[in-house]
């Protein structure tokens, strides 16, 4: 861990150290004079970027706009770059230069419902990007040679010193049988890895609803909802727990089966992020999965 | 003491009003205005009232605000009919023939609109998570809005509807092949429109130019041009090209943050 030079802060969101100046942090934009607010069980609440706050990313600079559906405006100067999915281009002055990059596994990507060609902006301009859903931005600058997982579909934007790759997520779970049987990947089939190279990077990513932060100890596991996973350290682990509830001898072991709990399991050391808004999993009973725990109670 | 322009509608207040009598908007609240010169329409507070003609507003609600209406006597809104949320039973209404109804019908526009009338109370949602954007209008005033995104006007705003000039615009402008145009002559008007997720505007100096995502485009004045405009970019599988609406000043542009995206040609 790096010293913290004296008289300067860490931010408690995004762990980056910067003078005591202005009401946010001016590398992740979490507004840094409210009471950080912690539940009961330890999850750490990110207070949604406020209203008009800046973040500063090399010389260039990005405006986070609205709180229902939030914009991300970017003022690239130079030529100092981001990369997106075009989907999120809300608007851009005439000025910044637009070209595509192709990524690789495109046939892969495409059957996972991923895009399959991103864009890169190039200053000098405005550009401005929205996710399109209600929820919230969530800004994680990124040191060099810092890693991080992020759930598929949660990617707003990154800064060009960001490399990008993805991954299987190898978690999922088959359900039914015969002209029934299906395959659920509750996490999506695929997961982003963000890498910053030589100097500090930032990635923006959007959250569909309130965020919630825990660190996790070595060793340290914690259940979560599959689809409420936004982003991990890449140090942590995951795989599928079925929790199988104890049952009055009433019920059948075919209905209890089917009232499982089906979880991800994260297991520690390192930084955890989920969001409010998930989705659900499927309540038909498990015929197979990815390596996975169980309990029956 | 001195009155208090609202910094939205540019209209006076009295001192010590805390939102706009004519938009809603809270004038103890600077403007919001990022460092590209977009102005984020006000947020309006929980249950404000304001007026026009002789009716009162008031909006209710923040996630999914609703417009309800206290109509005075000779006062009428016209609107499109689902998005009525409630009515007092004896608030009448009527229906509102608009012209080129055919022509209506093939672009997706509603063919009849309503207009309830007052006296009596009436209420308005467009079902989904955005915001109120109060445009008073002033005599002599012309805007352009896409279509389905008003919510109402008051019977003083003249309604029509423009097509949008050349096929290029039609097919890949993603605004459809008509916008709604309010008009004020004589009489100053009340338009409401609902914008998805947070709204933002800019005024266009003459020749100005922006490029803004064409299913984010909300409203704009008459003055300001539109033009789609192909990217140098491929997208998709299929190397789909990617459009964008090029605004040219001069007047205001009004987009919305959360919008049907249009499909790339």
């Amino acid at each position: 861990m790096t010293a913290v030079p004296e008289g300067w802060v860490v931010c408690r969101y995004c762990r980056m150290t910067h003078p005591p100046a202005g009401p946010s942090c001016p590398s992740c934009g979490a507004a840094l004079d409210v009471r950080t607010a912690v539940s009961r069980s330890g999850w750490t609440e990110q207070p949604p970027i406020r209203d008009m706050a800046r973040i500063q990313i090399g010389a260039s600079r990005v405006q986070i706009e609205g709180t229902q559906v939030p914009v991300a405006d970017f003022a690239l100067v130079g030529e100092e770059w981001i990369y997106f999915s075009h989907h999120v281009l809300l608007r851009c002055d005439p000025s910044v230069r637009l070209t595509n990059t192709r990524l690789s596994g495109g046939w892969n990507r495409m059957l996972a419902g991923l895009p399959l060609v991103m864009l890169e902006a190039r200053g000098p301009g405005q550009i401005a990007l929205s996710d399109n859903h209600a929820g919230e931005l969530v800004a994680l600058p990124l040191l060099p040679g810092q890693q991080m997982w992020t759930r598929e579909h949660r990617f707003l934007a990154a800064t060009g010193n960001v490399s990008y790759t993805w991954q299987q997520t190898d978690v999922w779970y088959v359900t039914g049988s015969g002209d029934d049987r299906e395959t659920h990947y509750p996490l999506g089939q695929f997961g982003d890895v963000f890498t910053a190279q030589q100097t500090p990077g930032l990635l923006l990513l959007h959250s569909p609803g309130n965020t919630f932060l825990r660190d996790l100890g070595p060793g340290e596991t914690i259940l979560v909802q599959p689809g409420a996973l936004l982003y991990r350290d890449i140090s942590v682990g995951m795989h599928l727990h079925l929790e199988y509830p104890h049952g009055p001898q009433r019920i059948s072991w075919l209905s209890s089966y089917r009232q499982r709990s089906l979880w991800l399991r994260l297991i520690g050391p390192g930084r955890v992020a989920v969001s409010s808004v998930f989705g659900h999993t499927s309540h038909e009973a498990v015929r197979s999965s990815s390596s996975a725990t169980q309990h029956q109670w | 003491m001195e009155r208090i322009e609202c910094q939205w509608c540019r209209l006076q207040n009295e001192p010590g009003t805390a939102s706009c009598t004519t938009c809603g908007a809270p004038l103890d609240h600077a403007n919001l205005v990022s460092d590209s010169g977009w102005r984020e329409a006000p947020r309006l507070r929980d249950m404000t009232e304001f007026r026009f003609s002789n009716s009162v507003v008031q909006v209710e609600g923040e996630l999914v605000p609703v417009a309800e209406i206290a109509l005075a006597a000779g006062d009428a809104v016209y609107f499109e009919h689902h998005v009525l949320l409630w009515k007092d039973e004896a608030t009448p209404v009527a229906a509102m023939q608009t012209q080129g109804g055919m022509k209506r019908v093939l672009g997706g526009m509603p063919f009849v609109l309503t207009l309830g009338y007052g006296p009596g109370r009436v209420a308005f949602s467009r079902d989904s998570p955005g915001e109120l954007v109060v445009l008073p209008m002033h005599p002599g005033m012309e805007l352009d809005a896409r279509e389905h995104a008003f919510l109402l006007a008051s019977h003083t705003v003249g309604y029509s509807f423009v097509r949008i000039q050349g096929l290029a615009n039609v097919l890949h402008g993603g605004n459809g092949m008509y916008l709604d145009r309010f008009v004020t002559t004589g009489a100053p008007g009340l338009l409401m429109l609902h914008g998805y997720g947070d709204v933002f505007e800019r005024w266009l100096r003459p020749g100005e130019k922006i490029m803004v995502e064409p299913g984010a485009f909300l409203y704009k004045d008459a003055s300001v041009t539109m033009q789609a405009v192909q990217l140098p970019v491929k997208t998709g599988l299929l190397r789909r090209g990617m459009y964008l609406a090029e605004m040219t000043g001069p007047g205001r542009v009004g987009i919305q943050s959360m919008y049907v995206h249009h499909h790339a040609g």
